[in-house]
C-alpha cells in the first residue's frame, strides 16, 4: 500500500509509520517527504491542497492524517450517527474535508479518491505513547476530566513523563517516542481499546479502499 | 518565566526616552525571542546590552550622572544574588548613551557581576564574513559578525576535541549531505575551512557553502562551545534556514540556555535572540513566556511578554502563533499609513 502522512511534526511521523506498519502487518511503501502542518488548524488549511496533489499528481493509495485535540472536543460514538457533525471535533472536521474536498473527483491513477486515514490523539500523541505504561493515561480518563472541569493532566506533563524534560531536541523525542511505540508495535489492542482516536485510525486503514 | 536558581542573568531593562523606547521596561527570562516590526526596539535592546557591557568594564566613574535631565537612560537589575544592584546608562543624546552609574552598595558583588557581563556577546552573522579564511592566532571568541569562524573552528578542533566531535556530529545530522568540517591552513598564518561532501567529490569550500550552512555553523559553535558566556544576543536567527528546520534552530539556542535538557552540565546561559519569521514564532506555542513582542505606536515602542495575554489559549484554537502574529492580533505588525 502507498501511503502518505499529513503530521504536526517528524517526530509524529516517525510514531505513524511504525503504527501503520504494525496495523498493516507489513511495511507500508511510504512517500519520501511527509507532509506537515504547523499544528492545528494548520492541518485543516493544508488538508484539501494535500488531498488534491496526491489525487492528480501522485499514485499514493491513503493518505493518514493525525493530530492532537489539545481542549477540543473528543470525537465520542454519538459523532459516528449519520449526518451528525460536530464543528469543534477535529475528528468530524477532517472527515468533512476529506468528504468535501474528494466529493467530484475524477478517477485519477486508477482511483475513485486516495484513502482517508483520519486519527486524532486525545488530547496529544504523548497519551498514545504512555498507554499502557501509565494506567492514568486514556481517552477516557480525559473526557472525565472535561466534564468535570480538571483535566487529570496537561500536555506539557504527558510531554515530560515521555521526555524527561520540557524541551527535548528532536533526536531526543523521536529516540524516545519510538522506543514507547516499539511496545504498541509488538500488540496495539490496548492502545485501540484505551484510545478510540487511534481506534478510529486503525479501522480507517482496514476498511476497504 | 524560566529562571535558573543561583545564575546570575539579567533580570530587568528599563528604558526612558531611548530611540522609540520613550517609556518601557522589559523582565528578561532565561530565554528571550523578540518579535515586532522594524524599527520598534529590538536592535535597541540588544545595543543597549552590548553598551551595558563594554561600559561595565571601565572604572565606575562620578557617582552623579552626567546624562542630561530628562534625557535618555536605560537602567538594569539583575537577578538574585545580585537583586541590589542598578546600572544606569546615561546619554548625552538621544541614541549615545556613555555612562554608567551603578547603585551598589557592596562592591564585590558588582565586581561579579561586571565579570559576568564582560563574556556577554552580540550577533549579528555574516555570511561573507564567516566564509573568509582567518588569522589562525584570532580565535578566542567568535567575532559578533562570525568573521573568525575558521580560526574558533581550528582552535576549538585542537583545544577542546571531545566538543568539537560533539558539534560536528550535530552539524553532520543537520546537513547530512556533508560528511566532515575540514580545517587547513592558509597562507600567511591564516586557516580556513571546508565541509566534506557525501561521494567521491572534494570538499565544499567555505566561501561555497550556502548562507543556512553557513548560519547553522555559526550557531553550532555558539551552542557548543565549552565555555559559553553568561548572556547571548543573536539578530535573526532564522536567517537563510529553511522554514521545517527552524525547530532544529531553536533546539540549537535552546542548548545554551537548558543544557540540563540536552544531558549538559554548566551555567545556562541568557539567550536573547530577534527573528521576523512567523515560522520560528511557531516553535514557541509551548512556551508563549519565552516572546516578547515589540509594539510599536506611531514614534514609541514597548515590550509585552506574549505570555501575558490572556486570550492566547483561546487564540491558539483559531490559528497557529505565527499565523496570529502575521494578522495582526498579537501586534507587533508594521502600522499603516
Amino acid at each position: 500500500m502507498k501511503v502518505a502522512f499529513l503530521s504536526e511534526s517528524p517526530a509524529d511521523e516517525a510514531v505513524l509509520r511504525v503504527l501503520v506498519d504494525a496495523i498493516l502487518g507489513e511495511p507500508a511503501q511510504i512517500t519520501p517527504a511527509g507532509f506537515r502542518a504547523r499544528g492545528w488548524p494548520n492541518v485543516l488549511q493544508v488538508l484539501p491542497a494535500v488531498i488534491r496533489h496526491l489525487h492528480f499528481n501522485t499514485d499514493v493509495e491513503t493518505l493518514v492524517v493525525t493530530c492532537d485535540s489539545d481542549d477540543s472536543p473528543v470525537h465520542t460514538e454519538a459523532h459516528e450517527a449519520p449526518q451528525y457533525y460536530h464543528p469543534h471535533c477535529r475528528m468530524c472536521q477532517l472527515r468533512a474535508v476529506f468528504r468535501q474536498t474528494s466529493k467530484r473527483f475524477p478517477i485519477a491513477h486508477g482511483r475513485l479518491k486516495v484513502r482517508r486515514v483520519v486519527g486524532v490523539a486525545v488530547p496529544a500523541l504523548e497519551a498514545w505513547l504512555l498507554c499502557g505504561r501509565d494506567s492514568d493515561v486514556s481517552e477516557g480518563a480525559w473526557i472525565n476530566g472535561q466534564l468535570a472541569g480538571r483535566p487529570p493532566y496537561t500536555r506539557a506533563e504527558l510531554k515530560f513523563r515521555i521526555y524527561q524534560t520540557e524541551r527535548p531536541s528532536l533526536p531526543h523525542e523521536i529516540e524516545c517516542a519510538l522506543r514507547e511505540t516499539e511496545r504498541h508495535r509488538r500488540d496495539l489492542r490496548r492502545l485501540e481499546y484505551d484510545f478510540p482516536g487511534f481506534a478510529a485510525l486503525m479501522k480507517d486503514l482496514k476498511s476497504p479502499a | 518565566m524560566n529562571r535558573v536558581q543561583g545564575v546570575d542573568v539579567i533580570d530587568t531593562v528599563v528604558f526612558h526616552n531611548f530611540k522609540a523606547l520613550r517609556n518601557t521596561s522589559l523582565r528578561l527570562s532565561l530565554f528571550n525571542l523578540v518579535i515586532g516590526p522594524n524599527g520598534s526596539g529590538k536592535t535597541s535592546l540588544i545595543q543597549a546590552l552590548q553598551q551595558l557591557r563594554t561600559l561595565s568594564q571601565f572604572p565606575l566613574g562620578d557617582a552623579a550622572m552626567q546624562s542630561r535631565s530628562g534625557g535618555p537612560e536605560i537602567a538594569f537589575t539583575f537577578t538574585a544574588p545580585y537583586s541590589g544592584i542598578v546600572a544606569r546608562l546615561g546619554c548625552t543624546s538621544d541614541v549615545l548613551c556613555d555612562f554608567l552609574h551603578v547603585d551598589c552598595l557592596d562592591t564585590a558583588s558588582w565586581l561579579e557581576v561586571k565579570c559576568r557581563l564582560a563574556t556577554l556577546r552580540t550577533y549579528v552573522l555574516d555570511h561573507d564574513a564567516m566564509a573568509q579564511s582567518s588569522v589562525r592566532a584570532d580565535s578566542a571568541v567568535l567575532e559578533s559578525n562570525g568573521g573568525n569562524l575558521a580560526a574558533v573552528l581550528a582552535a576549538r578542533q585542537h583545544e577542546a576535541p571531545l566538543a568539537f566531535a560533539r558539534m560536528e556530529a550535530e552539524l553532520l545530522r543537520l546537513l547530512p549531505e556533508f560528511t566532515g568540517i575540514v580545517i587547513e591552513d592558509d597562507s600567511g598564518g591564516r586557516v580556513r575551512f571546508s565541509l566534506g561532501i557525501d561521494g567521491a567529490g572534494e570538499p565544499v569550500r567555505a566561501e561555497n557553502l550556502s548562507q543556512g550552512a553557513l548560519y547553522l555553523l555559526g550557531l553550532l559553535v555558539l551552542s557548543f562551545d565549552p565555555t559559553p558566556p553568561a548572556v547571548v544576543c543573536i539578530e535573526e536567527i532564522d536567517r537563510g534556514v529553511h522554514p521545517r528546520m527552524l525547530r532544529e534552530v531553536r533546539d540549537v539556542l535552546y542548548r545554551l540556555s537548558y543544557p540540563e535538557s540536552f544531558g549538559e552540565k554548566r551555567e545556562p546561559v541568557q539567550v536573547i535572540t530577534t527573528t521576523h519569521s512567523p515560522y520560528m514564532l511557531d516553535q514557541f506555542r509551548d512556551h508563549p513566556d519565552e516572546v516578547v513582542i515589540t509594539q510599536k505606536l506611531g514614534h514609541e515602542a514597548r515590550f509585552e511578554r506574549l505570555s501575558d495575554r490572556l486570550d492566547l489559549p483561546e487564540l491558539l484554537r483559531e490559528g497557529t502563533l505565527g499565523d496570529m502574529w502575521f494578522s495582526g492580533v498579537l501586534g507587533g505588525v508594521p502600522e499603516q499609513q
